[in-house]
């Protein structure tokens, strides 16, 4: 029973040698049933081509550092099964809408930018000492903002967005669910601080509502309903007379 | 960060971006906020490995608590190598930092009335254990790292791979690293200096560590003639999933899960009778060992496990308080926990051991401090306590951070000179020893592998003198290799074939100091299990062991343990 | 599917000089940036569907005005002028019925999430929100039909 192998095509690019991306062919063998894309990429880093590039940590879904195009699928490699591909080829790409910066780690300078730039902070206007203890907060305030607090930033909502991909200064999926992860913490009261970042023409304003971002979110983080839901409170706060109040 | 300039200097340089890494650099900013604070890291901030751990963090918070019994826990936990008066600093310190992470945000679970709610974990006397879900390192990773967003005065080098630290006149003034973008080296000089470079997990094959978890600071620390203290100390985690050896919380068995083997019995009962599932880790491990080797474990192609079963605490239990462990299992082993008992078996998780730090976190260097998983503050012993490392990264990490900025306040800034030439030596170093060389013929991989099989083998949960005369000698048979290696990566440009080499050159070093240490220490304490020397010897052994690097070779010595108000004990759950 | 990498060349940034000390050599290092090919949205369903509902809005804008010369037909014809008597504005009237009903539909679907409402203090259901949707939806449809039937009596 000859063994089983699987075909890697990898992007290749180093830009002190080539002038653009090409793809390289690595047939691996496939040695086990529950192994994953990024297994098989450390299989070819250690024993076939050394000079393959890409980013990993945790190898367990948390730390988001693996995404890459799987098959045109922006996907954590961590979790994408070999078992779903065989036979046929696993072509694994650097994730979209990101400059490439060598094979296939992507550049995440503007990723990281945004981030920062909704002040994902809790904002009061009056700290409390830390020998008052703890804002008292119910696991049912906890619930109102849990599922966009669950981000890993792993970046797959940008490479599915074609909105951020025909747009970079789109604000994107990612860093509004997180801007609404804070304005939704009731310990918060940095809500009207961040509205002007949130609020611009090139933040939710730009989605289209496309969707694509929380279909391939792996953490059920769900940013499309955040950029809505953040659409519609923004609305209603200009529209209703004192809507605007803290 | 300038990717254009060969040197950058700083009050206060942190190397690593973890939780006590970012906590570190928020203290340091919040004592002094005119410092210029750098803080380092071979990979994104969020991406640090504190981002996997799942329990919770202990804190005597609850009204019923003190800081006696979880001092006493933890001194108890330890097999009394802990110095007493860093526990009782840290008891008592860990109840504010907690407050202080909710008040930055972190989403603690609550009690019905708003406060934050607590667990019971392994080793801990009462329900002290606080927890986001079973997120715990998640959240609190993401919390202060979003937090350190609002200092302006921490500049962050991400994905820069420090190589070496700098050392002039016996004082550590700063570090090399590469910019993994550009490829360029650089010198990052500091007035003080902190390591918090987490763990060595990756210089065993099984282990519920990342790749990250490569040993380096620990490393550096080591070559810049730190010693590293209690190395043979190493954390096996009884409940890892086979194959992958991705870690099932202690959680799991905090909220009422049952370990058992393949006849259907607790098995525990006859090993830690009193606290049963809730036993500390080190004694629960070799239960589940010993129990392999008398054939009641369940056999399977990855090894012998056990089951760890959550099926009786009902689908809405495990969906409050443990819903990853559900996501995990579904992803990874394709289970329903609700539904299936969980496959788990011992595996290398945290380690004990590191760069010697003392209570602020200063190491006998000169500017030189530790904090988190990278040292050893006398803290956790031969043996931590689930949900202790968490509060320890923040407690110490505050502690290294205050005491860094501190002497940054009334140190002179480094002249430049020297800097150039150690720089100019550095770049050298690597360029000559990897980059450029074209003549060896090992690959990196395969001595990493074979590395790791060896220390699973030697280094495990039971050690024997033979088998650790049989580590020590295949750890320098791998250094040989090592001096051959090949690259083939010559790019300047993220190459990440140069710094696995790096890594791994590391991960041979401190593999060194874990194996002559286990073989010195010739008794039986907390993690350390000798089968030739299974009990505990305090007449001997009631001391640290420091482990000096001198040319190839460790060399050990040794230290008391400070003792305090708890007296060494028989340790019996 | 895969996504191209287009082999006419994307635009690499111009290379980005990193000089390092001593000056003899220098490092570049760019980045590569692919463009987003022309037919990004018909390489996944999703994407596809997307621009179907997008697009949805233009025959019904067409509709609209061809509607509108029909009203102002009507007012230059007999009292008993019906606008069936152009079979292509039946299909074509059908055809954008079909097209709206699928906007609608999709984005009143989706208002259960995005719209929260809190009842004393407990939040209102999604379920209940997208049927309250729909019943608005059905009574404003009949109000309109209502008027625009007696209209053309």
């Amino acid at each position: 029973m000859p063994d089983k192998k699987i075909t890697i095509n990898a992007t290749r690019f180093d830009p002190e040698k080539d002038q653009q991306p090409h793809v390289q062919t690595y047939e691996i063998p496939f040695y086990d049933e529950s192994m994953v894309v990024l297994d098989a990429l450390n299989y070819v880093k250690s024993h076939v081509d050394g000079t393959l590039s890409y980013r990993w940590s945790c190898r367990m879904g948390i730390c988001g550092s693996c995404g890459m195009m799987v098959n045109g699928v922006p996907k954590l490699t961590c979790n994408a099964f070999v078992r779903d591909y065989w036979p046929n080829p696993i072509v694994v790409e650097p994730l979209n809408n990101f400059p490439i910066v060598r094979d296939l780690v992507i550049d995440m300078d503007d990723f990281m930018h945004k981030l920062q730039s909704v002040k994902p902070w809790i904002i009061r206007k009056q700290e409390i000492p830390l020998g008052a203890g703890e804002h008292r907060q119910t696991n049912e305030q906890i619930d109102e903002f849990r599922q966009f607090s669950q981000c890993i930033n792993c970046m797959l909502c940008y490479a599915a967005c074609p909105v951020y991909g025909l747009n970079n200064e789109f604000l994107g999926p990612a860093a509004t669910a997180l801007a609404r992860r804070y304005n939704l913490d009731s310990r918060d009261e940095g809500l009207k601080i961040r509205q002007p970042i949130i609020g611009d023409a090139e933040g939710i304003w730009e989605c289209s509502f496309v969707g694509e971002c929380s279909v391939v979110c792996p953490k059920g983080v769900d940013p499309a309903k955040a950029i809505q839901q953040s659409k519609w409170d923004t609305t209603l706060r200009f529209v209703m007379p004192y809507g605007n109040r803290d | 960060m300038n990717r254009q300039v060969d040197q950058e200097s700083y009050d206060v340089l942190i190397i690593g971006g973890g939780l006590a890494g970012i906590r570190a650099a928020i203290a340091a900013a919040e004592m002094n906020p005119r410092l210029r604070i750098g803080m380092v890291s071979k990979v994104y901030p969020m991406r640090s490995h504190t981002v996997s751990a799942e329990g919770g963090a202990a804190a005597a918070l609850a009204p019923d608590d003190s800081y006696e019994t979880h001092a006493f826990d933890t001194v108890k936990g330890s097999d009394y190598l802990a110095d007493q008066d860093v526990v009782e600093a840290f008891v008592r310190e860990a109840p504010l930092e907690i407050i202080q992470m909710e008040h930055w945000g972190c989403p603690w679970s609550r009690n019905p009335d708003g406060t934050i709610a607590v667990r019971p974990f392994g080793g801990m006397s009462t329900w002290r254990t606080v927890f986001a879900a079973d997120k715990s390192g998640f959240h609190m990773l993401h919390t202060v790292f979003q937090t350190s967003l609002k200092y302006p005065q921490i500049h962050r080098h991400d994905e820069a791979f420090v190589t070496k630290l700098l050392v002039e006149d016996s004082k550590c003034i700063g570090a090399v690293a590469i910019d993994m973008r550009s490829g360029r080296f650089q010198a990052l000089t500091a007035k003080a200096t902190i390591l918090a470079t987490g763990g060595l997990g990756r210089i065993y094959a099984f282990s519920t560590n990342g790749n990250i978890c490569t040993g380096d600071g620990m490393a550096l620390a080591y070559r810049a003639g730190v010693p590293l203290k209690d190395m043979e100390m190493v954390q096996f985690h009884p409940t890892g999933l086979p194959f992958t050896g991705i870690l099932i919380t202690e959680a799991v068995r905090g909220e009422g899960g049952y370990l058992v083997n393949a006849e259907g019995d607790r098995f525990l009962k006859s090993y830690v009778p009193n606290k049963m599932e809730l036993g500390p880790r080190d004694i629960i491990s070799r239960a589940m060992i010993t129990e392999f080797e008398a054939g009641r474990g369940f056999e399977g192609p990855h090894g012998m496990y056990m089951h760890l079963d959550v099926r009786h605490l009902g689908e809405k239990l495990i969906d409050r308080k443990l819903p990853f462990m559900r996501e995990l299992g579904r992803e990874f082993v394709g289970i329903d926990i609700v539904k299936d008992p969980i496959p788990v078996r011992p595996v290398q998780h945290y380690m004990m051991g590191g760069v010697d730090a003392d209570i602020t976190g200063k190491t006998p260097m000169d500017g030189l401090y530790a904090a988190g998983e990278c040292a050893n503050v006398g803290l956790n012993g031969a043996n931590r306590l689930g949900s202790n490392s968490l509060p320890e990264c923040l407690v110490f990490g505050a502690a290294a951070g205050r005491a860094a900025a501190e002497r940054a306040s009334v140190t002179a800034a480094v002249g430049s000179n020297p800097v150039d030439a150690m720089l100019r030596d550095e770049t050298k170093r690597v360029e000559d020893d990897y980059l450029s060389k074209r003549d060896g013929d090992e690959r990196i991989g395969e001595i990493r592998e074979d590395l790791q099989r060896s220390m699973d083998d030697g280094a495990g949960v039971y050690r024997t003198r033979t088998g650790l005369v049989e580590l020590v000698n295949r750890i320098d048979s791998f250094r040989e290799r090592f001096e051959k290696v090949k690259l083939y990566d010559s790019s300047r440009t993220f190459n990440t074939e140069l710094t696995a080499a790096l890594e791994l050159g590391f991960m041979l070093d401190v593999a060194a100091t874990v194996a002559a240490s286990a073989l010195a220490r010739e008794e039986s304490r907390g993690a350390h299990a000798r089968r030739d020397f299974p009990e505990r010897d305090d007449s001997k052994f009631l001391k640290h062991t420091l482990a000096y690097d001198a040319a190839g070779s460790p060399k050990l010595e040794y230290r008391d343990v400070h003792l305090g108000r708890f007296t060494p004990k028989a340790r019996s759950y | 599917m895969a996504t191209e990498i287009n082999a006419s060349g994307g635009t690499p940034a111009p290379p980005h000089e990193v000089g390092r000390s001593g000056g003899d050599e220098t490092v570049t290092t760019r980045v590569y940036h692919r463009p987003m090919a022309s037919g990004w949205w018909t390489r996944r369903r999703n994407y596809f569907m997307y621009v179907v509902r997008e697009f949805t809005s233009l025959p019904l804008a067409l509709w609209l005005l061809w509607f509108l010369y029909q009203v102002q037909q009507a007012q230059h014809r007999a009292v008993n002028y019906h606008p069936t008597t152009s079979i292509a504005f039946v299909v074509f009237s059908a055809i954008v019925l079909f097209f709206a009903l699928y906007h609608s539909i999709t984005f009143l679907s989706l208002a259960g999430s995005i719209l929260r409402f809190r009842v004393i203090d407990r939040p209102v259901p999604a379920r209940l929100i997208v049927l309250a949707q729909f019943a608005l939806w059905a009574i404003a449809s009949a109000v309109i039909a209502a008027v625009l039937i007696g209209f053309a009596r």
